[in-house]
């Protein structure tokens, strides 16, 4: 292993070099922001206006549609409900994202450690698990969970805490939301592991080397060198899992169906779908939207903020 | 689904290429032929009644054809909400529930079809569901079938646990109590009447049997009434039957029930796939008329498929006295249809409304066990256990309120809310009060 005797490459020179200016930086991003403008632009676009009406099913049926400013906004901010909903949907996206990256990084490091053929399984389950459309994936966990056949119950009252036989997952919101974050961080889980696994593979071995034998502890070697030299891919995946989390729509809206209480459940998604498609209230359920996307905004503005301090040094 | 894309270009092809000259309903003849689209809500209506009206429709009108597309209940509002404003898109004949209708007959969303009533059947018509239909004494909708409700129960265990069919509310009510407690084939979970905590559409039996309603139209505003004392009466006898009467969980809503009468069982999702096998664990259940093809002893049908067939010794119907020993005042399941008011072919969709209510389809209905819209007609459903129970119990049966903002109340399922705190014990007048305050503004279309 020469890799001791060799050193560390110099740091680039921060010389400033006059970039040229050309245009096909410029033209190489064009074609993705048409595409996001045409894609998103008009939906969005529709949805602020819409916001600041009053339009409701009469509108949709052809009564003209009033203008009334920020009233829907003033009446989400006087509406105690959102922000019940609001807390308990930042709370879920929090928890959620936070265990899946957790749950996501251990299975990445399991991976990077074990041979080949476990690694193998450890993938192919991961994938399956990912690959599996919601739906689907819904239909089996509502079976697992349900109250009178459900194995979950089976495998529980067989343990001895006869207290299962019957009890219902749903009906509380409390176990609710603990049903509805297993489903969730085992689907998002192998998205990160591939993830931060692919990130795993690019951190040297020489320096991890060098650093067992300047005695680094283990979780020396995570928190002080696996981790940092990753940075950059958990912040990307964290990322997403936090705009994903918060989001979060079919699984709470099919649980909702199998039982439950909507207005103890409803997160973010739930609440806009209720507005919108159950009480024909487009204009609120547009305000709610909009209010959304500055939330998702908020949430990732840590990672805009670092991309702008990178760009800067 | 590519039928239908298809019938949707056809549609616009049409309709870009020529100006429709606008029927006047002068001549049937001068109508320019077209296809026009029907959209049924669930499977109610079976592939022979369909067959009959896609075939009549052709033959009565050369040259133009009818598709029937099949729409989920439970996509149906989101469906109408999004279809019918838009002419290029629009079903030209639609199948509403009859609690829907109201919602979109206020917005004007369908066509007025008053100057068809007396030719369509007039005061036959059942008016329960004409009045749901109409807005300012003109018909939008008109009634399509009427189903009802009444209980199903195991005599066997009935029998077993010593007890006699009820003859008035009170007896059913403290017999079912009996039934749960007995529980004479010790069975864990076991139900004398299974009703899910979030089943108000079984529910609100009670509160309609003892003189309450859901909500009154004071004036111009609709007023929700669960506090009256009436509904107060209704719902305390009902939290009893919750606490000591039914083992359902509490957010079970009215889904397939009978999956707790039969002996063993298969839950199945809406594809057809079995999601999970039950068992005897219910002495009674309410469920609409048609739920007894689902119940029975399991045997083989004609096409080697398993089947249920109904065995007497075993199985009863049995319609929910009320507090006089007549039929209750059930809650009357059933659909109305109307006509789109964006439809390009109203003509067209005149024509087939002339072959829904004739004679003859109004008696496939009932000969498909659906209530016919047309009360003359009853006679068609036959006579066994059944239909009886059908008739006697719709007798008397009543429909949810036709206020304006009824679907948004059903859509924000505030009433399965309120049942399933009924149902877990919670203070019945408190609680009253507390959901006629959020219902009040949503009767009135002011959601939120």
């Amino acid at each position: 292993m020469p890799a001791l005797t060799r050193a560390a490459p110099p740091p680039p020179p921060q010389t400033r070099r006059r970039r040229r200016r050309t245009v096909v930086p410029y033209a190489l991003v064009a074609g993705a922001v048409a595409i996001l403008v045409l894609a998103m632009g008009y939906p969005l676009g529709w949805q602020v206006v819409t916001s600041l009406k009053e339009f409701g099913l009469e509108q949709q049926f052809g009564q003209p549609a009033e203008f009334v400013g920020l009233r829907n906004y003033a009446a989400l901010a006087t509406d105690g409900y959102l922000w019940t909903v609001v807390a308990r949907s930042v709370a879920f996206c929090l928890v959620n994202a936070g265990l899946t990256l957790a749950v996501g990084i251990g299975i990445a490091l399991l991976m990077n450690a074990v041979g080949r053929f476990p690694r193998l399984v450890l993938q192919i389950s991961m994938l399956l698990a990912w690959a599996m459309p919601v739906v689907a994936a819904m239909t089996v966990w509502r079976w697992l969970f349900d109250w009178r056949r459900g194995v979950v119950n089976w495998l529980l009252d067989a343990a001895g805490l006869h207290g299962f036989s019957g009890h219902n997952w749903l009906e509380r919101p409390a176990s609710f939301f603990l049903v509805a974050t297993i489903i969730v961080v085992w689907m998002s889980v192998p998205f990160v592991a591939f993830s931060v696994y692919a990130g795993l593979t690019q951190v040297s071995e020489e320096v991890l080397e060098a650093a067992q034998l300047d005695g680094a502890s283990a979780r020396q070697q995570l928190t002080g060198i696996i981790l940092p030299m990753i940075r950059p891919v958990l912040s990307i995946v964290l990322l997403l899992q936090l705009i994903w989390d918060l989001r979060v729509f079919a699984q709470i809206k099919m649980l909702q169906d199998a039982g439950s209480t909507p207005s103890e459940t409803n997160l973010l998604g739930t609440y806009i779908y209720q507005l919108g498609t159950g009480s024909s209230d487009f204009g609120m359920s547009s305000a709610v939207s909009i209010f959304v996307l500055v939330l998702t905004v908020a949430l990732s503005s840590f990672y805009i903020a670092a991309l702008l301090r990178e760009e800067e040094t | 689904m590519a039928v239908g894309a298809a019938a949707t270009l056809a549609l616009t092809a049409c309709s870009s290429s020529t100006d429709t000259p606008e029927g006047d309903g002068t001549s049937a003849g001068a109508v320019e032929a077209a296809d026009i689209t029907l959209w049924l809500a669930g499977g109610d209506t079976n592939d022979d009644l369909r067959a009959y009206l896609v075939d009549t429709f052709a033959a009565e009108n050369p040259g133009s054809t009818l598709t029937i597309e099949e729409q989920p209940w439970g996509d149906l509002d989101a469906k109408l909400t999004t279809a019918l404003p838009d002419a290029n898109n629009t079903p030209d004949v639609v199948e509403v529930g009859n609690t829907q209708s109201p919602t979109y007959t206020n917005v004007g969303a369908f066509l007025d079809i008053s100057d068809m009533y007396d030719e369509l059947g007039g005061d036959d018509l059942l008016q329960s569901f004409v009045a749901a239909g109409e807005v300012d004494g003109l018909n939008y909708t008109l009634p399509y079938y009427f189903g009802s409700r009444y209980m199903f129960v195991r005599k066997d265990v009935w029998a077993e646990a010593g007890l006699e069919m009820p003859t008035t509310l009170d007896e059913f009510n403290s017999s079912v109590k009996a039934i749960a407690a007995a529980n004479p084939r010790g069975i864990d979970n076991f139900s004398g009447f299974f009703l899910g905590g979030q089943d108000w559409r079984n529910g609100i039996s009670w509160i309609f049997a003892n003189g309450g309603d859901l909500a009154t139209k004071d004036g111009d505003e609709w007023v929700s009434t669960l506090s009256d004392p009436n509904s107060i009466t209704g719902l305390t006898q009902l939290q009893e039957i919750y606490e000591s009467a039914s083992n359902a969980p509490a957010d079970a809503k009215d889904a397939s029930p009978w999956l707790y009468l039969n002996d063993t069982d298969e839950a199945m999702d809406a594809d057809g796939a079995v999601t999970a096998s039950t068992s005897l664990a219910a002495a009674t259940i309410m469920a609409p008329g048609w739920a007894h093809w689902s119940i029975g002893d399991l045997v083989t049908g004609e096409d080697g498929k398993p089947a249920r067939e109904w065995n007497d010794a075993t199985f009863g119907v049995l319609v929910l006295p009320g507090v006089d020993g007549e039929p209750a005042p059930v809650f009357a399941g059933g659909s109305n249809i109307g006509i789109s008011a964006k439809s390009e072919h109203p003509e067209l969709a005149k024509a087939l409304l002339r072959i829904i209510f004739s004679d003859e389809y109004q008696q496939l209905l009932g000969g498909a066990g659906l209530g016919p819209a047309n009360q003359t007609m009853v006679s068609s459903l036959g006579d066994d256990q059944f239909a009886q129970a059908l008739i006697a119990s719709a007798s008397n049966s009543k429909l949810t309120p036709a206020a304006p903002g009824w679907a948004s109340v059903e859509s924000s399922k505030v009433l399965e809310e309120f049942f399933s705190k009924i149902s877990t014990g919670g203070d019945v007048t408190a609680l009253a009060q507390e959901y006629d305050e959020k219902i009040t503004p949503m009767l009135n279309g002011n959601a939120g």
